[in-house]
């Protein structure tokens, strides 16, 4: 099985989703913000089992200080999302979710992926007190910079889709 | 079809393309992307992949803006719309990279320095904190010394009433000269706590200038000399002869200035000058400058060197004294100025405004026919008290009991667990309470307000004072507040214990 499946990746502005997303694709990274304006969109797939594979079409959206402005054209169509937060700006995650509701309710029932990025600017135990201290659940801590955990988010993200779909398929037949 | 949908648009800055229902193309121009017809349109670029889901259910169009079609070495930068047709899409690309360019830059400024004023407040809340757990650790570690040099000091004090040979003598005036510079030394972290916390309030009081520049004079002359220095002071003839401000702490100030000049001058004089800046209504306006001709401060230095702990090379002390300056200055609304010169010399400078009376303050009258006169001892009392001592700590415990034994009138029961305290107070006749404020289970000043409300006059009525190393004027009025009589802050004198003793069992 092949299938193509549509990836958000969103957040606020300079969190780093072009960076998680070039290390992922072309296992790069640069130290320069450029700010991302619009939507660009890469494409790369991913061996999910022997005979299976998920094209992840990766949207990169422009950051933004209100998920709630997010264009509704951006998210036609939409699988899976990834909502990324910087763990150094608690400005990124304070309204993670107000911001999760708003897009339950744009997409509903679109499998998410919560992520804290830049993990290698701050001290783990630093990171775990402040996410503890204001209850923020997440799915995967990573790093764009060093490459800690990026693969394994897309990689989780292509499984589950992968899953949805025998299980769509599944029930078709 | 296209060419009637060309003929309306600028034909270069617009793309249009056909596909079927699955995304094959089957007609287009070739004006901003390389499309090739019968071809899957999602290999022109992974956008156009997505088109049957954003087309789903039976959506007619679609419009995107701010796509990036381009590639690293072409860029565009694209508005797209997709329309349902009967057999397949219409799509329409808009290049508006030139429009989005100016965007980008904009967003890019913006960004920018939204991201690093976020940074900057990180940064500043990052060092409050270090700051806050600097002022806790030092407030809570000279806590903790308090206790023992209180009994350093009361065991030093009676041993020299001991009978003791010249040698032994010898140690025991260094050992004093010690403890008195460990005190000093104490008092300085304690006073940078207090400044660091907001919790040093200034205690202004009229004084007499000429006799607070005479005792500076007479103090620092003697010091100098011990090094081999010299000492001048000169000051305004025109400053008035009373000034309101907060005496102590502009002596502080002051001592901390002169100290730092003689521990660092080898050779040379050290001078101190203040002058009248200008005098207005009933404020004068004075400079005090502290110069010497020491090694110098490093230009490098010069940021860094009013911050607590900084000292210049290996010197005594604990480089608190120009932390100490800054802070007591900006609490009284001035500023410490540094000229500095390697290999030259230093000089701090500040400016002050001070309040004179305009009338001159009556003296005590007898006061001046007084001969000068040694501290003196307290009288001695032959009546015979009995004192509650409560205290957990043993060590205090042993020197204050040591330290009221000699005088030879007071039986002293010691008890170390609070909650025994009240039943002591009830069933035996106490003529004082000695109340340590930090006990376990049950603090002292909760002892003192169960003591006052207690219904039986002779027990209510018990003098109390408070001992303890706490030495926040808040605290210290708390504890009054509390019903104590008196509170000696640790490390006391045994002479500053014996007379609040007397004076509240008169």
């Amino acid at each position: 099985m092949n299938i193509s499946k549509k990836i958000v990746v969103l957040g606020y502005f300079g969190v780093g989703k072009t960076s998680l997303i070039r290390r992922f694709v072309e296992n790069s990274f640069s130290n320069d913000y450029k700010v991302s304006i619009g939507v660009h969109i890469v494409k790369k797939t991913v061996q999910v089992s022997t005979d299976d594979t998920v094209s992840l079409i990766l949207w990169d959206l422009e950051g933004t200080d209100d998920i709630a402005s997010v264009r509704e054209s951006y998210l036609l169509g939409t699988h899976g999302i990834i909502y990324v937060f910087d763990v150094s700006r608690p400005s990124t995650f304070q309204s993670i979710e107000k911001d999760l509701e708003a897009l339950a309710k744009k997409v509903p029932g679109v499998p998410t992926q919560v992520v804290g990025n830049k993990i290698d600017l701050v001290a783990s135990e630093e990171v775990d007190a402040t996410l503890t201290e204001k209850g923020i659940s997440f799915d995967y801590l990573t790093s764009a910079k060093t490459g800690e955990k990026v693969n394994e988010l897309f990689e989780h993200l292509a499984k589950i889709l992968a899953l949805d779909a025998e299980r769509i398929k599944g029930k078709l037949q | 079809m296209l060419k009637e949908l060309r003929e309306n648009y600028n034909r270069d800055k617009f793309q249009f393309i056909l596909t079927d229902l699955t995304g094959r193309v089957v007609q287009s121009d070739q004006t901003l992307l390389s499309v090739e017809e019968n071809v899957a349109i999602g290999e022109a670029h992974p956008f156009f992949l997505s088109i049957p889901e954003i087309m789903d259910a039976g959506r007619e169009t679609a419009t995107f803006h701010c796509v990036q079609l381009g590639t690293p070495m072409a860029r565009l930068t694209a508005d797209i719309e997709i329309h349902r047709k009967k057999d397949g899409f219409l799509i329409v690309i808009e290049d508006l990279t030139q429009h989005y360019r100016s965007y980008q830059k904009m967003a890019q400024t913006r960004n920018e320095s939204i991201i690093d004023s976020e940074l900057i407040v990180l940064k500043n809340h990052e060092l409050q904190e270090r700051e806050r757990f600097k002022n806790e650790f030092i407030q809570n570690f000279s806590h903790e010394l308090r206790n023992p040099l209180t009994n350093i000091i009361a065991l030093t004090n009676i041993l020299q009433r001991t009978d003791l040979s010249e040698e032994q003598l010898g140690i025991l005036a260094v050992l004093k000269d010690s403890t008195s510079n460990l005190k000093l030394m104490l008092e300085d972290i304690l006073s940078i706590a207090m400044i660091a916390k907001g919790k040093l309030a200034l205690n202004p009081s009229v004084f007499n200038f000429p006799h607070f520049i005479e005792f500076l004079k007479l103090t620092y002359t003697t010091r100098a000399k011990e090094k081999g220095l010299a000492f001048s002071v000169t000051t305004d003839e025109k400053i008035p002869e009373y000034l309101e401000g907060d005496r102590i702490r502009l002596l502080q100030v002051l001592t901390n200035l002169c100290d730092n000049a003689v521990k660092y001058t080898k050779e040379g004089t050290i001078s101190l000058h203040v002058a009248l800046n200008q005098k207005r209504a009933n404020t004068a306006s004075l400079r005090f400058s502290v110069k010497d001709t020491g090694p110098g401060i490093p230009p490098e230095s010069l940021g860094t060197i009013l911050e607590s702990f900084e000292q210049l090379g290996q010197t005594e002390g604990v480089g608190l004294g120009l932390a100490i300056v800054k802070g007591l200055l900006d609490l009284m609304g001035s500023t410490i100025k540094i000229e500095s010169e390697v290999g030259r010399g230093s000089h701090f400078y500040f400016d002050l405004k001070l309040q004179f009376p305009l009338r001159e303050p009556i003296r005590p009258a007898a006061r001046k026919h007084l001969p000068p006169t040694k501290a003196k001892a307290p009288a001695k009392d032959t009546q015979k008290y009995r004192v509650l001592l409560v205290e957990d700590n043993e060590q205090v415990q042993t020197s204050l009991f040591k330290s009221l034994i000699e005088p030879g009138n007071f039986f002293i029961d010691v008890v170390s667990d609070g909650a025994l305290v009240m039943q002591e107070v009830v069933n035996s006749k106490y003529d004082i309470i000695l109340m340590d404020v930090n006990l376990p289970n049950i603090t002292g000043d909760q002892l003192t307000k169960a003591i006052r409300a207690f219904p039986f006059k002779d027990v209510k009525k018990i003098p109390i004072i408070g001992i303890t190393a706490n030495s926040y004027k808040a605290q210290i009025k708390a504890y009054k507040k509390a019903g104590m009589n008196a509170v000696i802050t640790k490390p006391f004198e045994q002479n500053e214990l014996l007379k609040t003793m007397q004076r509240l069992l008169k």
